[in-house]
């Protein structure tokens, strides 16, 4: 793996960096290691009442309130209740939330250089989450904009940000 | 009446006598003003919050010898009135270093040296006097090296009438600022043209000069004066922030540190002040300051005299205060420094205080929680219950104890008292009796009970309100009064004292009180009722709090309490609060606000529909029941509602309004819990009860936002999180979404109303 490209610095290779792979069914997906705070197991969720369905609740992490977003229900993916799931608590400016993925990989780091855009699938299938797909240890990964995908969980909150957010994408 | 000049107020004070405790006030309030808009010349102004001072005794009856000390304040006030007439005739170009000046001082060092003020030590000397030294400033090298001399001999007196608490105050408010202006003129070291950076600074003198000379520390506040008139300079560019200005107020911030550090020492030892050395030496360099010539000479002055002397001085008493350690070497006479390290031992952590940032606060109470769940995780686990080691079960009880005496220190940081709060009233009830034409005697009763600062903060709008509701329109005119055989003066007092778990605060006013028959009048013209049969004087009272139920003409046809009680019932549910009125015609009338201690607890109840719980918050929750087949009935095929006791409400389904699976469908299984005011009452569905719970209540995250009926999270006993119902909303959405509701304004009042 290519040491050399967190130092790597110029604002084009915005996408390289240390990524943290999770799977969603046998899927394997990045998420920016920066915005990661971290990952705990499954936790008993509260229903919320009259929100997206994709929002499972909130949880309690030690004392604060969190909400847990699906990434399978986000992604229009089967929910497979049998799977040994886990919640990664990212961190962005200041807010917490939570998602709950299948199961943690491991922390790659990725250079530009093995970054692809994400080809378009035409209608029907959502690629706008991804920043681009690594392909790093001969494997592909889905790097997520874990940012857009809150955003456009109609997450009020985060609408001031937007602003400041889009600039890395 | 804050536009007073000096002699305005005066002349005021000839036409009083002391028992005028309103006007004497405003006199205060008057002179207080005075100092702290520098209108008054400097010499006049130590005099002047004297008398001010004099004044606060008389007022809230503390001078043991009103008559005796009023005859001082006009003494006083006449000594600031020859002081500021000598100081504007003699030396109006200020700084102008003419010979006029030098004519000039005498003059104006004669009525300070005739003041009452105990510059002990000081008074014999010819430039000792502080207040006096503007004008002697020209008497240049020669006195300077002489007052240097008998520097360390300089003691003042705290005055004997120090507000303790309010100067402890002072010293901890002087302090920030200094500190921030030290960090300030670091800064303009760095860059002289940093407008906000002087402008800091300023501040930081203004505010220690203004609030020291109310103090009645003459000597603090004549050197904050000074200083701050060099800033000013430089803020109005008069002057450049050259190397030598910025020498000259950094040693100014240092030594006013200096001065504070012997205030503290004064007042929690022998009252007497010790004047750091060097003290003249600055004064005159800031007085003499001339951004040409003299520059050299004053940074020399002030580098040999007083930095070395305050710099280690400084370091020395923070070194003392924070290890609380012995006689580090001080300075002063050694006499007075072997005193002074005694005391300091003493005294160094009395009332210490520290700034924490609430969210700070807030993750500490959050994390206590934590703590207390998973202590009652561990101290109910079964394994503990079947355990032989009775040690083992010692020690957790040990360690439960520990948590909960940890939990309640931790809620008590949020604590504050209402004096605060309460002190504002006074003001308000003055200002409002004066308008009025009411004579008003104001109690306050209880102003130490300790509540939320929030809710302290919050609760301060909605009792201006009552408060003037409570002296313009319950309190009658002193005709009025004394017609229908009472005293002229009407009371009003203000309470507040603990009552099961809860603050209540009262308010008592003897005034004429609320007539049941014509709010009844008022309510059916409004059409918010349509007869009173069957109500409760305290429900008929309560519709004075109903929007729109007063108009601004017609306030007074119905003794009083008129406009803008439903803003104050509102604000006051905004904090949890619940208010009650009890009257008697002629006699007066109480209003009792209720209110939780603190607003991060919420005493909720815990209830059940299908496999979820809710936190009701039990202030808002009237009574629940399971009813009977016969109270329940529909309208027009869809809308549900149940009769209770001659009272129609709509039933609102939780499960409904939430997508509950699982939930029990029947009323008659379940159990329908009446919420809400007035014509808002609500009958919510639920399965169960699962029982009263105090909880900490949370924000659900700030991703979420707001979610519609819901105003938080709670962690319960298990750790989970429960949903916090917010029952206005809740309400709200029963009321305005699907079919199961009736709804019509003032038809549905006439069903709730109807006997």
């Amino acid at each position: 793996m290519t040491a050399s490209a967190p130092s790597n610095t110029l604002p084009t290779d915005k996408r390289a960096g240390k990524y943290l792979t999770f799977f969603l069914g046998d899927e394997e997906y990045g998420l920016e290691i920066l915005k990661v705070s971290e990952i705990i197991g499954m936790q008993p969720v509260t229903r919320v009442p009259r929100v997206p369905e994709f929002v499972r609740g909130v949880i309690n992490l030690r004392g604060k309130v969190i909400p847990i977003t699906d990434l399978r229900t986000k992604f229009d993916m089967p929910v497979d209740e049998g799977r040994d799931a886990c919640i990664i608590v990212v961190q962005m400016r200041g807010v917490q939330t939570g998602v709950v993925v299948d199961r943690v990989s491991e922390v790659v780091a990725i250079a530009e250089s093995e970054v692809e855009d994400a080809p378009s699938f035409g209608s029907g299938i959502r690629t706008e989450f991804l920043l681009g797909i690594g392909k790093t240890g001969g494997r592909v990964k889905l790097l997520v904009d874990i940012d857009k995908v809150l955003e456009s969980s109609e997450i009020a909150a985060l609408e001031s940000a937007v602003a400041s957010g889009s600039a890395a994408a | 009446m804050s536009n007073l000049t000096l002699d305005d107020a005066a002349t005021l004070l000839l036409q009083l006598d002391a028992g005028d405790t309103e006007d004497l006030s405003r006199l205060r309030e008057a002179l207080t003003t005075l100092v702290f808009e520098n209108t008054v010349p400097m010499t006049a102004q130590p005099h002047v919050a004297r008398a001010a001072r004099l004044l606060g005794t008389i007022i809230d009856g503390s001078a043991e010898d009103a008559s005796g000390v009023f005859t001082d304040v006009s003494r006083t006030l006449e000594a600031a009135v020859s002081a500021a007439d000598s100081a504007s005739f003699a030396a109006t170009p200020k700084r102008d270093e003419s010979a006029k000046k030098r004519g000039a001082a005498p003059v104006a060092s004669q009525p300070v040296a005739a003041v009452a003020e105990p510059i002990v030590a000081a008074v014999a000397e010819p430039v000792a006097a502080p207040v006096a030294e503007p004008d002697s400033a020209i008497i240049a090298e020669p006195a300077v090296d002489t007052t240097a001399a008998q520097n360390d001999e300089l003691i003042e007196e705290l005055p004997s009438d120090t507000d303790l608490d309010l100067l402890g105050d002072f010293l901890t408010e002087s302090n920030e600022c200094l500190v921030g202006a030290e960090a300030a003129l670091l800064e303009l070291e760095a860059n002289p043209a940093h407008e906000e950076a002087v402008n800091t600074v300023f501040r930081a003198f203004h505010t220690v000069k203004g609030t020291s000379a109310f103090l009645g520390l003459s000597r603090v506040a004549a050197f904050a004066h000074e200083a701050e008139s060099l800033l000013s300079r430089v803020r109005d560019k008069e002057i450049a922030y050259t190397q030598a200005c910025a020498e000259l107020s950094l040693a100014s911030a240092d030594m006013l540190k200096a001065l504070l550090g012997e205030v503290k020492d004064a007042a929690a030892g022998s009252g007497r002040i010790a004047i750091p050395a060097g003290y003249d030496v600055l004064l005159q360099a800031l007085i003499s300051y001339d951004p040409a010539a003299p520059t050299a000479q004053a940074v020399a002055a002030v580098r040999a005299h007083a930095a070395p002397d305050i710099a280690p001085r400084t370091v020395a008493a923070e070194i003392v205060d924070a290890a609380d350690a012995a006689a580090a070497p001080r300075s002063t006479t050694p006499s007075a420094a072997a005193e002074q390290s005694g005391r300091r031992r003493t005294d160094s952590t009395s009332d210490a205080t520290i700034r924490v940032r609430t969210d700070r606060l807030d993750r500490l109470i959050d994390m206590v929680g934590e703590l207390v769940i998973a202590q009652s995780m561990i101290s109910g686990d079964d394994e503990l219950d079947r355990t032989k080691q009775h040690e083992l079960v010692r020690k957790v009880t040990h360690a439960g104890k520990i948590v909960r005496e940890l939990q309640d220190l931790s809620m008590s940081m949020r604590m504050v008292e209402l004096r605060p709060t309460f002190q504002k009233l006074t003001r308000v009830v003055r200002d409002t009796a004066v308008k009025a034409g009411k004579e008003v005697a104001f109690t306050v009763l209880g102003d130490d009970v300790e509540i939320d600062r929030q809710l302290a903060d919050l609760l301060g709008d909605p009792l201006v309100h009552m408060v003037r509701n409570a002296v313009d329109h319950g309190v009658e005119g002193p005709a009025e009064r004394e017609a229908n055989g009472k005293p002229r003066t009407g009371s009003v007092r203000l309470q507040a004292y603990h009552a099961s778990g809860n603050v209540v605060v009262e308010l008592v006013d003897d005034g004429r009180g609320l007539h049941r028959e014509k709010i009844v009048a008022k309510a059916i013209e409004k059409g918010l009722i349509e007869t009173d049969k069957g109500m409760s004087d305290s429900e008929v009272f309560n519709l004075i709090f109903a929007p729109g139920f007063s108009t601004a003409e017609k306030i007074t046809d119905i003794s009083g309490r008129g406009v803008g009680m439903d803003v104050v019932r509102r604000n006051l549910e905004a904090i949890r609060g619940r208010i009650d009125i009890s009257s008697a015609p002629g006699k007066g009338t109480t209003f009792a606000i209720r209110l939780p201690l603190t607003l991060a607890v919420t005493d909720g109840m815990l209830v059940r529909v299908g496999q979820e719980r809710f936190v009701v918050p039990t202030t808002h929750i009237h009574m629940s029941f399971r009813p009977e087949p016969s109270m329940l009935s529909t309208v027009v095929g869809r809308g549900e509602v149940v009769l209770l006791r001659g009272e129609l409400m709509p039933i609102a389904r939780l499960h409904t309004l939430f997508d509950v699976p699982d939930a029990v469908q029947s009323p008659l299984e379940g159990l329908l819990m009446i919420v809400g005011e007035a014509e808002r009452r609500t009958a919510l569905l639920v399965d169960e009860l699962l029982g009263q719970q105090q909880v900490v209540a949370k924000t659900l995250g700030d991703a979420l936002g707001k979610v519609p009926g819901i105003s938080g999270g709670a962690i319960l006993g298990d750790g989970r999180v429960g949903l916090i119902l917010d029952v206005t909303e809740t309400v709200a959405l029963a009321q305005g979404h699907g079919p199961t509701h009736v709804r019509h304004g003032a038809e549905r009042a006439r069903h709730v109303y109807a006997a």
